[in-house]
């Protein structure tokens, strides 16, 4: 739950950034295993028919130098109401593609990849998404009254379990971020989010100023990949935090049919996205 | 069944036994302000006729007719004799002088209250007078009782900053904390960083770590047993002081020409006053309060009455963005009645409430939970003979469980209005036990409590696809929430889940010597009510959960085995102690559990079960210029959740895995010195083993982000923790005539300014891309001063 973290992060902001530093801490390293990042996103309003999925493997907590790409894999897309098989087409770069994927929301796909003669699957269902109904800035509202924020307002369909994923990335960053969100209190309303940096003591990171251009996407997701998405999230934002829940092993819906054990990391999922971007003024 | 038996036939034995007996019963009291004083000894000079006193200073004893020397003693205070002709039952009511005003050497005697009693089977208990915490060198120089027992073998805690204590590497919400036998359901302020008790206002504490009296109930771990002052029936008078973060002030006096007397004490703490200075600040509150009352009547020398109260808040509010706050809120009335001789009882009304609210303006909600309970209870004491005395008695508490009530703040607000089901829930309590001296070197203390609890209705309860609230998915290996496939409604006389138990206890302490004694204890106590929280720290919006359909009762049994010894004039004791636990029906959370909001829990959790067992020694010096104690305990904590009804392997495949309270080692001295009349120095050293937390194994990219996998639930260890505290006390030229006392406090907590990790996170560095280990660490070096007065 967004709400919740958000209050984790004050509530742990306010008592605890003073006494922080970084440490050299001895982690364990387990077995290496297969990561599948197969995100078949429909992008509303475009054919949707180019797709990409990435494998990678995982490495030790602490490595920035290992090579991670997994390039002698197959990888392949059946969606399950038509049975049209898709192939995504070995890149070579650890990314699998291909330009004739048919998108239908509702309808289930199954993913099948073949990685050392081991069998992983998954199935997922496409979900739909609402628009985006604006897009504003403001000083006001937010965490700081001083600082500028970017708000995203959709309404969400009344009486059915909706869940949301959202990424906000500006132009310059390194990586997005990511905020997920459930209809659980807010059904049927006018949904507000805002997006606000602060200016980090640091310099991690610095508030919105004129001219600074974010990216948003809105996600509609399955229940099943928002359970994912939501501890994917607390664990990646708070991880270790007192405050937080225990960080726990985060298994995704993809299997090892040939060996239960050798299970992969990742998620496969299927959704339908809004993207747009907004420049404060 | 059989231990009822076995109690019942020792008592008729003894009654058949008693006879051409006369009683003597009375109150012991402090001459200078007639608070009546725990734990002091009456005994007859040359017989095994003695008694101690109970919770409200009185005592009764027995004896054949005769002529006796009676000698009451309470160390601290002036051995008092008195030739006595005992032809008919008596009434002595004595009031004691407090020796070390008289003293011209400097001898510091601990009190006796903390001391072992070599006889008594009463093990595992320990007590701590608030002189001595007041000694102890404190954060900022908030002298906190919850801490000053984390220096006691077998207590610790979570880590600075957060709340509650650990007994016997049990969880906090296993502990009954009772201020003036009212429920205290957070036992902080300042999430975590202080202690909700006043040390001024308090006269008595009692910690009983196991072997707990089977007049306690509805706690597996332990009991904290804090009593406050009845206050100053002799004359007025005050107490205070002024420290960094708080002021205190104490104020008491006699009512009704000495008959009664009352005590009102406060204490507040200031930041907020100085936030409002500060341009950045000054729309920000961040501060704490308490009050504690009492209030005693002697109606005549039979009954007493006392009335006795307190609330305490935090407030929290973070301009613009959050608004939040806690507290609790306790009555208490009672009624002293003492039917004859040898029959003592009190009958207590009480009152407990804890509640919190929390508003976030940026997404416009109001929530607000609580608990409450209405306790009555009526114990009773009976003097039999010189042999044996019986406690028993009965208690029933009415539980109504809020957890949680959203409210959007204004129209525009995308929050629905949320009402969480509110829980209801009876525990009835009905005990008997006796303290018995067998022989000259045997005695036992046997009892049993027979709880009872009910969870009522006046809500719906929701029933799951084959009876499962919680899944193991085969296929992904995770466990899911339950399928819901109807709802049963209770109406509220209607009664969900009833459970009932029996909870023997048993005592034994036989006597090696006149210095040394060994003592065994079992006991059995089941729990009741649950503090749900998957998060490592106790937080205030942790949620109390009652026992029903799909939360069992944790039920606990503790052997454990002492040896005693008390060696050169009592200057020191030794105690030591070991202890095997087990709890049945411990409940832990699945992987990615959410408790926030939740209305069915039991989609959250697997039932397992926990053990414990360690090694705890304690020596104390007691007597001389430099006083304090050494505490070492060797330790195991685990718990194990199977998969169960659920299926699948269970948390951490099913095995035996490290409790966030496991510490293998944990090593403190406390000590204090007094250079002469006007300097007193104090310090603190500890040692712990570091806090059970789960690491990271690995990384991948995941939406472009560094993403951890994590071993199996506490697997690894944060670093060691320990710190060194030091304070030095002066008392400027005190001269006894002087009503007013004032001593100034010096303290530097954290000496070394060692970095102990209250918490280690792992993130992504959003400049450089790389993972990073980040240390939060909470008090480092910090010096403090403080002023204590009394007039």
């Amino acid at each position: 739950m967004k709400i919740y973290i958000k209050f984790l992060t004050l509530f742990t902001l306010v008592f605890l950034t003073a006494c922080e530093d970084v440490i050299d801490v001895d982690v364990p390293t387990a077995q290496t295993r297969l990561v599948i990042e197969a995100s078949i996103d429909w992008e509303k309003g475009t054919p949707g028919n180019a797709q990409s999925i990435t494998l990678s493997t995982t490495t030790p907590f602490f490595d920035t130098l290992t090579e991670t790409q997994v390039t002698t894999a197959t990888v392949k897309v059946t969606n399950t109401n038509t049975a049209e098989e898709f192939v995504f087409a070995n890149q070579n770069d650890g990314t699998y593609s291909t330009t004739t994927f048919v998108p239908v929301i509702d309808d289930t796909y199954e993913l099948e990849v073949v990685y050392n003669n081991e069998v992983y699957t998954a199935t997922e269902t496409l979900m739909s998404v609402v628009d985006i109904s604006s897009l504003t800035q403001s000083v006001d509202g937010g965490f700081d009254d001083e600082l500028l924020e970017l708000n995203v307002y959709f309404n969400d369909p009344v009486g059915v379990d909706n869940y949301y994923l959202f990424s906000f990335f500006e132009d310059g960053d390194l990586f997005a971020d990511l905020e997920d969100l459930s209809d659980k209190f807010l059904d049927g309303n006018e949904i507000h989010n805002f997006y606000e940096k602060d200016d980090d003591d640091d310099g991690d990171e610095e508030a919105f100023v004129a001219g600074d251009t974010v990216e948003i996407k809105l996600y509609g997701i399955s229940e099943a990949y928002y359970n994912y998405m939501r501890l994917l999230i607390e664990q990646y934002y708070s991880g270790g935090n007192p405050f937080s829940s225990t960080a726990a092993q985060l298994r995704g819906n993809c299997i090892n049919e040939t060996d239960e054990d050798n299970y992969p990391y990742g998620y496969f999922r299927a959704t339908e996205v809004v993207k747009t971007s907004y420049t404060f003024e | 069944m059989k231990h009822i038996f076995l109690m019942f036939s020792l008592c008729f034995c003894s009654i058949l036994m008693a006879q051409n007996s006369y009683s003597i019963r009375g109150t012991i009291k402090d001459v200078s302000n007639g608070e009546t004083l725990l734990g002091a000894t009456v005994f007859l000079k040359g017989t095994s006729s003695g008694a101690v006193t109970n919770e409200y200073g009185f005592y009764s004893l027995s004896a054949t007719e005769g002529s006796y020397t009676i000698i009451v003693s309470y160390l601290g205070y002036e051995t008092f004799t008195k030739e006595l002709q005992l032809t008919s039952d008596q009434t002595l009511n004595f009031e004691m002088t407090e020796a070390s005003n008289q003293l011209n050497e400097v001898v510091i005697l601990a009190q006796e209250s903390e001391q072992v009693s070599i006889k008594k089977p009463q093990m595992s208990v320990s007590k701590l007078n608030t002189s001595t915490i007041k000694q102890m060198p404190a954060v900022l120089g908030e002298v906190d009782v919850i801490k000053s027992i984390q220096m006691l073998p077998g207590v610790t805690n979570n880590g600075e900053g957060s709340s509650g204590f650990n007994v016997r590497g049990g969880a906090a919400d296993q502990n009954l904390v009772l201020l003036d036998e009212a429920i205290i359901y957070n036992t902080s302020h300042f999430f975590g960083f202080f202690s909700v008790f006043n040390a001024d206002a308090i006269k008595d504490i009692k910690l009983y770590k196991g072997d707990v009296p089977a007049k306690f109930g509805g706690r597996v771990s332990s009991v904290l047993d804090v009593r406050q002052k009845d206050g100053n029936s002799k004359q007025f008078s005050a107490s205070g002081g002024v420290g960094l973060i708080s002021s205190r002030l104490t104020l008491e006096a006699p009512l009704f020409k000495e008959k009664g007397s009352f005590l009102i004490a406060g204490r507040t703490s200031y930041a907020h006053l100085f936030m409002k200075g500060i341009e950045d600040l000054k729309d920000d509150k961040v501060s704490f309060y308490d009050l504690n009352l009492k209030t005693n009547y002697e109606i005549n020398k039979d009954n007493r009455i006392y009335l006795s109260g307190y609330f305490g808040r935090d407030v929290f509010n973070l301009n613009k963005i959050i608004k939040n706050s806690y507290g609790n809120a306790t009555a208490n009335l009672r009624w002293n009645h003492v039917f004859n001789d040898k029959l003592f009882s009190n009958l207590s009304l009480i009152y407990s409430k804890y509640d919190y609210q929390i508003e976030l303006d940026f997404i416009e909600l109001d929530w607000v939970a609580d608990i409450k309970n209405y306790n009555l209870k009526y114990d009773l004491k009976y003097y039999l003979n010189d042999k044996v005395d019986l406690d028993f008695g009965i208690s029933g508490i009415s539980y109504n469980l809020n957890p949680g009530e959203i409210t959007p703040t204004s129209e525009t607000s995308p929050v629905n209005y949320l009402k969480l089901d509110e829980k209801r829930a009876f525990e009835g309590g009905i005990y008997a036990s006796a303290e018995h001296k067998i022989t000259d070197k045997l005695t036992a203390q046997y009892g049993i409590r027979y709880s009872m609890f009910s969870r009522l209705g006046g809500q719906n309860m929701s029933n799951y696809l084959n009876d499962q609230p919680v899944v193991y998915n085969n296929q992904l290996k995770i466990y899911e929430r339950g399928e819901a496939i109807s709802e049963t409604e209770y109406s509220k006389g209607e009664s969900i889940k009833t459970f009932d138990n029996f909870e023997p206890r048993l005592g034994l302490s036989y006597q090696l010597n006149d210095k040394a004694s060994v003592k065994a204890s079992y006991t059995k106590s089941t729990q009741y009510l649950h503090l749900l929280s998957n998060t490592a720290s106790v937080t205030p919006l942790d949620v109390w959960t009652p026992s029903g359909q799909y939360v069992k009762p944790q039920r606990a049994t503790q052997y454990a085995v002492g040896y005693y010894k008390n060696f050169k004039n009592n200057m020191f004791n030794l105690e030591v102690e070991t202890y095997f636990k087990t709890v049945d029906n411990r409940i832990d959370y699945i992987d990615g559990s959410d408790l926030i909001g939740n209305n069915t829990i039991e989609t959250e959790i697997l039932n397992g079960e926990a053990r414990a067992y360690g090694l705890e020694v304690l020596l104390k010096k007691n007597k001389g210029k430099f006083t304090g104690w050494f505490a070492y305990t060797l330790s195991k904590s685990e718990q194990r959740t199977p998969g169960g009804s659920a299926g699948g392997p269970g948390i951490n495949n099913g095995d035996w895995y490290n409790t966030a309270y496991d510490r293998t080692h944990d090593f403190s001295i406390t000590g204090s010195y007094k250079l002469n009349d006007k300097w007193r120095f104090s310090s603190n050293l500890v040692f712990q083993t570091g806090r059970p937390v789960t690491y990271p194994n690995g990384q991948y990219t995941y939406e472009g982000l560094s993403v951890a996998t994590y071993s199996n639930r506490n697997e690894d260890r944060l670093a060691a923790y320990h710190r060194l505290d030091i304070s030095a006390t002066y008392v400027p030229n005190h001269k006894p005539e002087n009503r007013w006392k004032g001593e100034w406090v010096f303290g530097i907590y954290n000496v070394y300014n060692r970095k102990n990790a209250a918490s280690v996170s792992f993130n992504q560095n959003s400049d450089t891309g790389i993972n990073e280990a980040t240390r939060i660490s909470i008090f480092g070096l910090i010096p403090s001063v403080a002023y204590n007065f009394k007039f």
